[in-house]
């Protein structure tokens, strides 16, 4: 494999994670522009932990995405009383202050006569671990694809199960929901927190890759994709934001079939998805069509 | 005996050198194609530069992180020694940033973000929103 199929699966699959992420919440019938906040979040503590602390990247991962579910709860707290369009706008409020607040942490310490750790706006440069311990680019999308194949295969066991079902009916009818027994507070309450971990894990694993992130690369256009991964790739299947990413980054980008107006066209492919398939490719429908015909 | 002491004073002796770091300078000229840079990339060690190096450069748009995949080049030696020469293909102006993967005598990543336009690249110079603690 070619340098440039490995950098744009790694991506893919790093991109997956928000998405996924964003997945998780839409589900339980919110909408997040803010999931961009908790890949930062992990990001920046993961970053932190290998190349400061200096512990191994599974144990900065774990501590990560503690953080991150940590801050999806604090901001999920205030913001889950609001409905539809107000808890999108306020997911957004708090990613866009997440976002100052790294361009405001400046904690440095020198490291093999370099200083090592967040500069503010400046970025963090020097997230070394990887290189350090030898993982090639090939090694590393192995890693990426493995984690996230093995948090697939979690968020779909959970999906068939009585949480999954109890999870759709939240989104769907919050109030019958209630009805039946649910707290539904506390559900989306975790639901949050299980997506800020997720996006968290994404984090680590993206500031590892790069060696170097910055305030920047946390802001509304991450969150703006992640959201459009999970509309477009569908709201039926965990595999739906993949497949969403996938289009986005592995066929549009990839293959480079629209030159510059890459954008444009992806756009318009999510106004034409909203219009025409509101739940996404891999809708409900489309899922159970599928089920039925291959088990 | 003789042979574990004379081992450790030679780390001992070349430790400083192991610690410095690579430094890479960036200079790009535009083509006339769209997009499409010449870039002179200038490595560092200490004050003394590093040749031998094999570079890989990839690009990516800090504010659109994973969005943008430019195909990797390897960059060719250039004229004078620490010199290398590669061609960038972005997708559009802006800010980017540049990723040099080394390997040969040192293995690491360095990022550099620098702008490019139509008059070439520059820098990024980023204001602070506070000043850092001494």
């Amino acid at each position: 494999m070619d340098d440039y199929a490995i950098g744009v699966l790694t991506n893919v699959g790093l991109v997956s994670f928000v998405a996924l992420s964003a997945y998780l919440l839409l589900l339980a019938g919110e909408m997040s522009f803010g999931q961009q906040a908790f890949f930062g979040v992990g990001a920046y503590a993961g970053g932190m932990l290998t190349a400061m602390a200096g512990l191994p990247l599974p144990l900065a991962a774990l501590g990560a995405m503690a953080l991150g579910a940590a801050a999806a709860l604090l901001v999920a707290l205030p913001t889950l009383r609001l409905k539809g369009l107000y808890f999108a706008m306020a997911t957004l409020a708090a990613a866009e202050m997440m976002r100052i607040l790294f361009e405001l942490l400046h904690l440095q310490r020198e490291i093999d006569g370099e200083p090592v750790g967040p500069d503010g706006t400046q970025g963090f440069r020097g997230i070394r671990w990887v290189l350090e311990h030898g993982i090639e680019p090939e090694g590393y999308l192995i890693l990426v694809w493995g984690v996230l194949l093995a948090v697939l295969v979690i968020v779909l066991f959970l999906e068939n199960s009585k949480l999954g079902a109890t999870l759709r009916a939240v989104g769907a009818d919050p109030e019958l929901a209630a009805s039946l027994g649910v707290s539904v507070e506390r559900f989306k309450l975790g639901v949050a927190a299980a997506a800020g971990a997720l996006a968290a894990l994404g984090g680590v694993l993206y500031a590892h890759h790069n060696t170097y992130i910055e305030p920047r690369n946390f802001d509304i256009m991450l969150g703006v994709h992640s959201l459009a991964y999970a509309l477009i790739g569908g709201l039926g299947t965990a595999l739906g934001p993949l497949a969403g990413a996938a289009l986005d980054v592995g066929l549009l980008e990839g293959t480079r079939l629209f030159g510059g107006a890459r954008m444009i066209v992806f756009g318009g492919l999510v106004a034409l998805l909203l219009v025409f398939r509101p739940r996404g490719l891999l809708d409900e429908k489309v899922v159970h069509w599928l089920r039925a015909r291959f088990s | 005996m003789a042979k574990g002491t004379l081992l450790l004073t030679l780390l001992l002796l070349s430790f400083p050198a192991l610690a410095q770091r690579v430094k890479a300078e960036l200079a790009c000229a535009f083509t006339g194609t769209d997009f499409v840079y010449d870039c002179a990339i200038n490595l560092k060690r200490g004050a003394n530069p590093l040749s031998g190096a094999q570079i890989t450069l990839s690009a990516d748009m800090p504010s659109m992180p994973m969005m943008h995949n430019v195909a990797p080049v390897k960059a060719k030696p250039g004229r004078n020694p620490g010199e290398y020469e590669a061609r960038l293909d972005l997708e559009m102006t802006g800010e980017w940033a540049v990723k040099l993967r080394l390997a040969g005598p040192v293995r690491d990543v360095l990022v550099l973000n620098y702008v490019f336009d139509e008059s070439g690249t520059r820098p990024v110079l980023r204001r602070s929103r506070t000043a850092p603690r001494k």
